[in-house]
C-alpha cells in the first residue's frame, strides 16, 4: 500500500497505456483513500475527480443486449474493469461527505454517472456501483450545510425520462443474481429519498414506477406465501394468472420497496389507485369469498355482526380479513363527510389546505367539493363501490407483525390508501385500534436516549440510526393518517402520544454544543491550515452538518405534521398544546434561524421587535430551518388559530403575530402561501393580532399578493382580506378596496383567470411547429399542462393507465379507472377552473363581508353605496347574474387527437355550469344587500332576471344554497318601518310573482335539512306576513 | 455467543455422508446450549406431555436442509455448501466465488496479513470500510498490533509509523479509538512476555479471531442483509423459550433433549425416524 500520496498513481491512471496498468493504478487508489477521508481531500485538490470522470467518459462499450428482462452476470471486460473501478473510486469520494459535494458537481460526476445506470448497454456491477454513488451523494447531499442541501438538484437530474426508463428497466429485471436484487434495492431507496412534490411522483407514476415498485411487491407477497388462497385460479379465470410473479429472491428489503411505493403514491387518489389497479397486485390480492377451515373464526364474525358491533360489510370477508382479529364498532360515524375534501379531484396543495385553514367562526363551509364539478366526466367514481383489495388488510397485518420500519413504511401506504378512500368504511375502527397504537408505540419505543458519542460524531451507530430514521417517519405517518379522522386522532390521543411528541419537539430546541464533527489529527497539521482555494474541481468545501443536526431538524418537521394532523378537529387538543408550551417551540419553527424558544413572559417588547426583523441566517445552536420546518410551523399557527381562546392568549402571549408577517415577504411562494393561510386566521375579528398586523401593513402585502400570478397564493391572500374586513371600520373597509383595485376585484370575480392563461398557453404550443411528439412530451410534462397523455417510445408505456383490448377484461376496467382518476388530477383544465372557482368565491366573499353585519345599519347602507359606486351598480349585478348561469368557454379544439387511449381528451367547446359555492356566495352578497336599508332592497328586487335566475337555484341540491335563499327571501320581505309599508308589499308581490312563495313552502314542507325547514318557514311567515 | 467459538474447519471436509455433516454442526450448537440452559439434572423416567408434543411436530426435510445449507454459506464454507446443495438438490444461496473471497478474507485476518485483507475487502464491497469507521479502526488496530509483534524488541520505527500515521487522526474523533490505541501503544513499552492480562488479550489470537468475524458479518450484512447464519438465531429462541418457560414456572421437563442425535432421544423409542436421512 502506498504509504504517501504519489502522483505516479494519478500520472498512471491519466495516462496507462492499457486498461490493465489503468486498473492496477485505480485499485491501488483505492486501497489508498477507501476510509481515509484526509486522504481523500488531498487526491481531491491534486485534481483526481477530473481524471475519474474522464476515464469514465471514454464510450461505452456497448454490449450484446442479453434476453429479455433475464440478466446473467457474466465476467466484465477489462474496459469494464476500468469502468467500475473508477465508478467505486466516485462513490467512495462520495462517502466523504458534504465537502466532497462542491468537487463533486464541479468536474460534472452525477452526469456522469448517471450514464451507467442504464441496463443492458452496461453490465450488472458497473450498474449497482453507479447508483451506489448516486445513492451516496444523496446522503452527503442531505448532510450539507443550510442552503446547500437541495436535494431537488440531484433529483431533477434523475427523474429525466431518459433516467426514469433506466430505473424502470432495472427494477423489472428478472433475476436471482445478488447484484440484481442490489441495485433493485438502491433504486427503492434513491426513489424513496429523491422523489419530492406531486411533480416528480407524476412523473414516476407515468413512467410504470408504480407498476414495477408492485410488481416487486408482489414477489415478497408470493415468497412470503400470503397470496391469497385461491388466486391462481381466479387468475386463470380472468386471465392474470401470468402476473402472479415468482417468489421474491433473498435480499429484496420489504421496507424499502413499501417505502418507495408510499413516498410514489402519497397524496393522490391516482396515484393509490394506479398502485391498486397495478396487475400483479390484483393477481395476487383478488377479491375472493373465503371459508375459514375453522368454524369457530366465522362464529366469531357472526356473533359481532349480531349484536351490532359489525357492519353489513363484515358478512363476506376475505381470507385477509381472517388474519386480523375482528374489531367491533362501537360508535356510529359518518365518514362519508370527510372523503370528498381529499385533494385528488383537482385540488391544489393551497387548496386543501387552504380548506383545512376553514375559520371556526365562519358559517359551516366544508371546503370545495369538486365532486359537484363536472361529474359526468368523473363517471369513474361510479364504480368507487369497488370491493376494497385485500392489500388493505394485508398491511394491516403486515403492520401488527413486523417491527421497525417495515411497519411504518406499511402503515405509510395504508394512511396513502385510507385517505384516498380506497378503505372500506368500517376499517377506521381497525386503524384506530389495530394499526395506531402500533405507531404510537413504536414512536414511544424508539426515542431513545441518544448517547454522547453520536452527539459530535458524522459517523452514527447502526441502532441509533435506525431509531431516528423511525422517529422521523412514523410521526409523519400518523399524521397522514389521523388528520381527517376525529376518531383516530382520538385515538391517537389516547395512546398518549402527544406526550412523546412534545417531548421530541422540545428536545429538538435543545441547544448544540458542537457545530461540526472533530476534524482527524494530523501528522502534518500544516495541511489544515492551509486556505482551501483552487479550480472549484479541487476545492473542498465546507464540512456540513452534524447527523444530529440533520436528525434535529427533521424532528421538528415530523413533529409538526402530526400536532398540526391532531389538532384539527378538537379544541380540547389545542388547547392542551398551549398549555403544554409547546407554542415557543412553534414559534421558533417559524424563523429561519431559530433561537431558544421564549416562554410568553420573555417575550420581548414591542419596540425590541423591530430589531429582531431581520435575523441573519447563521449556524446557531439551534440549527438553521429549512423552508419545510417552516410550512409546517404556519399550518399548526393556522389551525390553532380557529380557536378564539388560542387566538387571545398562548398564540397572542408568544408574539406569533410578526413572525407570520414576516413570512409573508419569504422569497418563497410555498411559504408565503401557507403564512398567508395563517394569517387567515389571525386577522379575524375575534383576534387580538388584529391591530398589530394592520399597524405592520398586511393590508398592502395582503393586497399585492392578491395580484400574484401564482394561483394559491391569490386564493390565500383574497381568502385572507375577507376575513380582514369583516367587522372593521368603513374606512379600513374602503382603503382595503381601494389597494386592491376595485378593477382587480371584478377582474378576479369575473375572469376565469387561470383558465385565460391555461388556454393562451396551450395555444402558443398549437402555434409551435416543432412542438411534436418526443420534444413536446418532455417540454410540457415538466409544467404539468399536458391534459393527456400519448403513449411515448418508453418502454413501460404499455403499464401507462391505456386499457388495451387484449388485455384481461378485469385489468382493463382497472385501468380505465386509472385513467379517469389521473384525469381527473392532472388535467389541467380541471385544476385551472378550480382554482379559478375557489378564488372567485372568496372575492365575492370579500364583497359580502365588506358590506358588513346589519347591526350598523347605517355603515351598511354606507358601504354598499360605496361599493356601487366604485364597481358600478349595474355591472355588480350583471357580475352576479352571470355567476348563475350556464357559460362557455372559448370554443377551442382538440389538442390531442383521441388515439383510441380511452383517455377523455378536452371537451370542446366547453361549458361551465353554475357551482354551488359560487351561487352560495353570490346569493350571500344579495342577502348582505337586502339587509341594508329600503332602498337597497328595491335595488335587488329590480333585478327581476337575476332573481328569476336565482328562483330556480331554490331546487338547488346544495343545501347551503337552499338556506341562503331562504335568508334572501326573508331579507327582501322584512318592513323596515312604516314608510317601507308600501315598497314591502311590492316586494313579496314580486317574489311570490317570481314563484318564490310556492317553492319556499316546499321547502319548509320536505327538505331534509333541519335548519334549512326552519329558514323556509321564517322566510314563508315574512313573506306570508305582508299582506 | 460469538461466532468464533464455532469455528470448524469444514473447508476440506469429506461429504461423503451428510448425515455426519449434520452430527458435526449440531454438536457445536449442543456444545453452545448445553451452556445456556441451566438444567443439567437426569432425564426423567415417565414421558412428560411435553414430550408427547414435540414428536408430534414433523420438521420438514427441506427445511432442516435449507438450514444447513445456510450455516455452510454464511460461516464460509464454499466447497462445503456447493456439494451439499448440489446433494440436497437446493439453489444455492451465494455463488461460489463469493463465499471463496469472504473465506479469503477471513482466512487472510486469521493469519495476520491485514493488509491483504483490507486490499481484498476493498475489491470485494468497496463501501464496507467507507460507512463503518469502527470496523476499519478494528482492522488497522489489528495491523498494528501485527506490526508491533513482528518488531519484537527490534526497531519499532515501522509500528510508530503505522500509528501515527493510520490510527492517531483517527483517535482525535472518537475516545474509544483514542484508548484502544493507547492501550495497543503500550504494546511497544511492555514486555510481552509479562503483560497485563488487558494488554496480554490483544496478543493473543482472540483478537484475530474477533476481527475477522466482524469483517465476516458486514460482509453478509452488505450481500444478505443479515448478520449470521439463521440456526444461531434459532439456537437462541430456544435457549430464550426454555428459560422464560421456566420462570414463569411452566409445565416443562427437567430437561428438554436437543433431539439433535438419534442415539440420546426417545426419538427412536417412540419409532421417530432421524430428522434427516439422505
Amino acid at each position: 500500500m502506498a504509504r504517501i500520496q504519489s502522483p505516479p498513481i494519478l500520472s498512471q491512471i491519466r495516462v496507462a497505456r492499457s486498461y490493465s496498468e489503468q486498473t492496477v493504478a485505480l485499485r491501488a487508489l483505492k486501497d489508498e483513500v477507501i476510509g481515509h477521508v484526509q486522504r481523500k481531500e488531498k487526491w481531491i485538490e491534486n485534481g483526481i475527480l477530473e481524471s475519474l470522470v474522464k476515464t469514465l467518459q471514454n464510450p461505452p462499450v456497448h454490449h450484446i443486449p442479453p434476453r429479455d428482462h433475464a440478466v446473467e452476470v457474466t465476467p466484465l471486460s477489462e474496459k469494464d474493469v476500468v469502468r467500475l473501478q473508477s465508478l467505486q473510486l466516485l462513490a467512495s469520494f462520495a462517502n466523504g461527505g458534504p465537502s466532497f459535494l462542491g468537487p463533486l458537481h464541479a468536474v460534472g460526476a452525477i452526469p456522469t454517472i448517471l450514464s451507467h445506470i442504464s441496463p443492458p448497454e452496461n453490465p450488472p456491477q458497473v450498474i449497482l456501483t453507479a447508483l451506489r454513488a448516486l445513492s451516496n451523494i444523496a446522503d452527503a447531499t442531505r448532510l450539507a450545510p443550510p442552503g446547500q442541501d437541495d436535494i431537488t438538484v440531484l433529483s431533477n437530474q434523475l427523474f429525466t425520462h431518459q433516467h426514469i426508463s433506466s430505473l424502470w428497466r432495472i427494477m423489472i429485471q428478472n433475476s436471482h443474481d445478488m447484484v440484481i436484487q442490489e441495485q433493485k434495492c438502491v433504486v427503492a431507496s434513491l426513489i424513496s429519498r429523491l422523489c419530492k412534490g406531486p411533480e416528480h411522483q407524476n412523473m414516476l407514476a407515468e413512467h410504470g414506477i408504480i407498476d414495477a415498485l408492485a410488481r416487486m411487491l408482489a414477489t415478497i407477497v408470493v415468497s412470503r406465501g400470503e397470496v391469497v388462497p385461491g388466486a391462481e385460479i381466479i387468475g386463470r379465470s380472468d386471465g392474470l394468472a401470468e402476473y402472479i410473479p415468482e417468489p421474491a429472491p433473498l435480499g429484496i428489503s420489504l421496507a424499502l420497496v413499501l417505502e418507495a411505493i408510499s413516498t410514489v403514491i402519497a397524496d393522490s387518489r391516482f396515484r393509490a389507485c394506479a398502485l391498486l389497479s397495478s396487475p400483479f397486485i390484483m393477481a395476487v390480492f383478488p377479491s375472493a369469498d373465503f371459508s375459514p377451515p375453522a368454524k369457530e373464526t366465522k362464529a366469531a364474525w357472526s356473533v359481532l355482526e349480531m349484536s351490532g358491533m359489525s357492519s353489513h360489510r363484515a358478512k363476506i370477508p376475505g381470507a385477509m380479513d381472517y388474519l386480523l382479529p375482528i374489531v367491533p364498532i362501537t360508535q356510529h360515524r359518518s365518514l362519508s363527510s370527510q372523503f370528498p375534501h381529499f385533494p385528488p379531484l383537482g385540488f391544489s396543495p393551497s387548496r386543501e389546505s387552504l380548506v383545512l385553514g376553514r375559520q371556526s367562526s365562519m358559517p359551516k363551509f366544508t371546503g370545495w367539493d369538486p365532486n359537484r364539478l363536472d361529474s359526468a366526466s368523473l363517471s369513474g367514481d361510479a364504480e368507487a363501490n369497488d370491493p376494497e383489495s385485500p392489500l388493505v388488510p394485508w398491511l394491516i397485518n403486515l403492520v401488527r407483525s413486523t417491527d421497525g420500519l417495515e411497519r411504518v413504511m406499511a402503515a405509510s401506504v395504508l394512511a396513502s390508501l385510507f385517505k384516498a378512500g380506497f378503505t372500506n368504511p368500517e376499517r377506521e375502527a381497525a386503524l384506530g385500534q389495530l394499526v395506531v397504537p402500533l405507531l404510537c408505540l413504536l414512536i414511544a419505543e424508539h426515542d431513545n436516549e441518544i448517547t454522547p458519542a453520536a452527539l459530535n460524531s458524522a459517523f452514527i451507530e447502526q441502532e441509533t440510526a435506525l431509531d431516528w430514521a423511525i422517529l422521523e417517519r412514523t410521526p409523519e405517518v400518523l399524521a397522514r393518517l389521523v388528520a381527517d379522522s376525529e376518531y383516530l386522532q382520538q385515538a391517537a390521543h389516547d395512546c398518549g402520544v402527544m406526550k412523546v411528541v412534545y417531548k421530541l419537539l422540545r428536545e429538538s430546541y435543545e441547544p448544540m454544543m458542537v457545530q461540526s464533527a472533530p476534524r482527524p489529527w494530523s501528522p502534518s497539521p500544516d495541511h489544515d491550515a492551509e486556505i482551501r482555494e483552487g479550480l472549484p474541481t479541487c476545492r473542498i468545501g465546507s464540512p456540513g452538518q452534524l447527523p444530529i443536526y440533520a436528525h434535529k431538524v427533521k424532528m421538528r418537521e415530523s413533529t409538526l405534521k402530526l400536532i398540526a394532523g391532531m389538532v384539527t378537529f378538537k379544541d380540547e387538543y389545542r388547547k392542551e398544546l398551549a398549555d403544554q408550551e409547546m407554542v415557543p417551540c412553534i414559534v421558533e419553527s417559524l424563523s429561519a434561524s431559530p433561537q431558544k424558544p421564549r416562554s410568553a413572559k420573555d417575550q420581548p417588547k414591542a419596540d425590541k421587535m423591530a430589531e429582531d426583523t431581520d435575523r441573519p441566517i447563521k449556524d446557531s445552536q439551534y440549527g438553521v430551518n429549512p423552508d419545510s420546518v417552516i410550512i409546517a410551523a404556519c399550518h399548526v399557527i393556522r389551525i390553532l388559530g380557529r380557536s378564539v381562546s388560542n387566538l387571545r392568549t398562548a398564540l397572542e402571549d408568544h408574539g406569533v403575530a410578526m413572525p407570520i408577517f414576516r413570512l409573508l415577504r419569504h422569497p418563497v411562494a410555498e411559504v408565503q402561501i401557507s403564512a398567508c393561510g395563517a394569517v387567515c386566521n389571525l386577522v379575524t375579528s375575534s383576534s387580538p393580532m388584529r391591530e398589530p398586523l394592520l399597524a405592520a401593513g398586511v393590508l398592502k402585502v395582503l393586497c399585492e399578493h392578491a395580484h400574484s400570478l401564482n394561483p394559491g397564493l391569490r386564493l390565500n391572500s383574497m381568502w385572507a382580506l375577507k376575513s380582514l374586513v369583516n367587522a372593521v371600520e368603513n374606512n379600513l373597509k374602503k382603503q382595503a378596496l381601494e389597494e386592491l383595485e376595485s378593477g382587480w376585484l371584478v377582474q378576479l370575480i369575473c375572469d376565469d383567470t387561470e383558465d385565460e392563461a391555461l388556454h393562451t398557453r396551450m395555444r402558443l404550443e398549437r402555434r409551435n411547429p416543432n412542438d411534436e411528439d418526443e420534444d413536446m412530451d418532455t417540454e410540457t410534462m415538466d409544467d404539468g399542462s399536458r391534459p393527456t397523455l400519448s403513449p411515448s417510445s418508453h418502454p413501460g408505456s404499455q403499464f401507462m393507465f391505456v386499457a388495451n383490448p387484449r388485455e384481461p377484461l378485469r385489468l382493463q376496467r382497472a385501468k380505465r379507472k386509472v385513467a379517469t382518476l389521473r384525469e381527473a388530477e392532472l388535467n389541467p383544465t380541471r385544476k385551472a377552473r378550480n382554482d379559478d372557482l375557489a378564488i372567485q368565491e372568496q372575492g365575492l366573499n370579500f364583497i359580502r363581508n365588506l358590506i358588513g353585519l346589519p347591526s350598523m345599519p347605517a355603515q351598511m347602507a354606507e358601504m354598499v353605496d360605496y361599493i356601487f359606486n366604485e364597481l358600478g351598480q349595474d355591472r355588480l349585478f350583471e357580475i352576479l347574474a352571470s355567476k348563475l348561469k350556464v357559460k362557455v368557454l372559448h370554443a377551442y379544439g382538440r389538442k390531442f387527437s383521441a388515439n383510441n387511449s380511452g383517455v377523455a381528451a378536452v371537451p370542446d367547446p366547453r361549458v361551465l355550469y353554475p357551482q354551488a359555492k359560487v351561487i352560495e356566495a353570490v346569493v350571500y352578497v344579495l342577502v348582505h344587500i337586502a339587509a341594508s336599508i329600503p332602498q337597497h332592497r328595491q335595488l335587488v328586487i329590480a333585478q327581476t332576471e337575476l332573481l328569476k335566475l336565482l328562483g330556480g337555484h331554490l331546487n338547488s341540491l346544495d343545501m347551503d344554497v337552499r338556506r341562503a335563499l331562504c335568508h334572501l327571501s326573508t331579507n327582501l320581505a322584512y318592513q323596515e318601518d312604516d314608510a317601507d309599508a308600501h315598497a314591502c308589499q311590492q316586494r313579496a308581490m314580486e317574489l311570490r310573482k317570481l314563484g318564490f312563495l310556492a317553492k319556499l313552502e316546499g321547502l319548509e314542507q320536505s327538505d331534509v335539512d333541519l335548519d334549512v325547514r326552519e329558514r323556509a318557514k321564517a322566510a314563508v311567515w315574512q313573506l306570508k306576513s305582508t299582506p | 455467543m460469538s461466532s468464533g467459538n464455532a469455528n470448524l474447519d469444514l473447508a476440506g471436509f469429506d461429504l461423503d455422508s451428510s448425515v455426519q455433516l449434520r452430527d458435526f454442526i449440531f454438536a457445536q450448537f449442543a456444545e453452545d446450549l448445553g451452556r445456556m440452559t441451566s438444567s443439567t439434572s437426569t432425564a426423567t423416567p415417565l414421558k412428560h406431555a411435553f414430550e408427547a408434543r414435540v414428536v408430534d411436530v414433523k420438521s420438514p426435510k427441506s427445511d432442516i436442509n435449507a438450514l444447513i445449507l445456510d450455516y455452510l454459506t454464511m460461516e464460509g464454507y464454499p466447497k462445503a455448501a456447493a456439494k451439499f446443495s448440489k446433494e440436497a438438490n437446493l439453489r444455492p444461496q451465494q455463488d461460489g466465488p463469493l463465499i471463496t473471497a469472504r473465506q479469503e478474507i477471513k482466512d487472510a485476518i486469521l493469519n495476520g496479513n491485514i493488509e491483504v485483507a483490507i486490499t481484498a475487502l476493498n475489491e470485494l464491497e468497496p463501501e464496507i470500510l467507507d460507512k463503518d469507521p469502527k470496523l476499519h479502526f478494528s482492522l488497522l488496530r489489528l495491523q498494528l498490533v501485527e506490526l508491533i509483534r513482528q518488531c519484537n524488541g527490534g526497531d519499532i520505527t515501522p509500528a510508530l509509523d503505522f500509528a501515527t500515521k493510520k490510527l492517531a487522526p483517527r483517535a482525535a474523533m472518537n475516545q474509544d479509538f483514542l484508548k484502544d490505541l493507547e492501550k495497543t501503544m503500550a504494546l511497544l513499552i511492555f514486555p510481552h512476555d509479562n503483560l497485563a492480562p488487558e494488554l496480554g488479550a490483544l496478543l493473543r489470537s482472540d483478537l484475530r479471531q474477533t476481527t475477522a468475524t466482524k469483517v465476516n458479518e458486514a460482509i453478509l450484512e452488505r450481500q444478505a442483509r443479515r448478520r449470521e447464519a439463521a440456526i444461531r438465531q434459532l439456537v437462541r429462541m430456544r435457549a430464550w423459550a426454555e428459560t422464560s418457560a421456566r420462570s414463569k414456572k411452566k409445565d416443562l421437563p427437567d430437561r428438554i433433549e436437543l433431539g439433535l442425535f438419534g442415539e440420546d432421544g426417545d426419538y427412536h423409542e417412540n419409532g421417530h425416524e432421524p430428522m434427516i436421512t439422505t
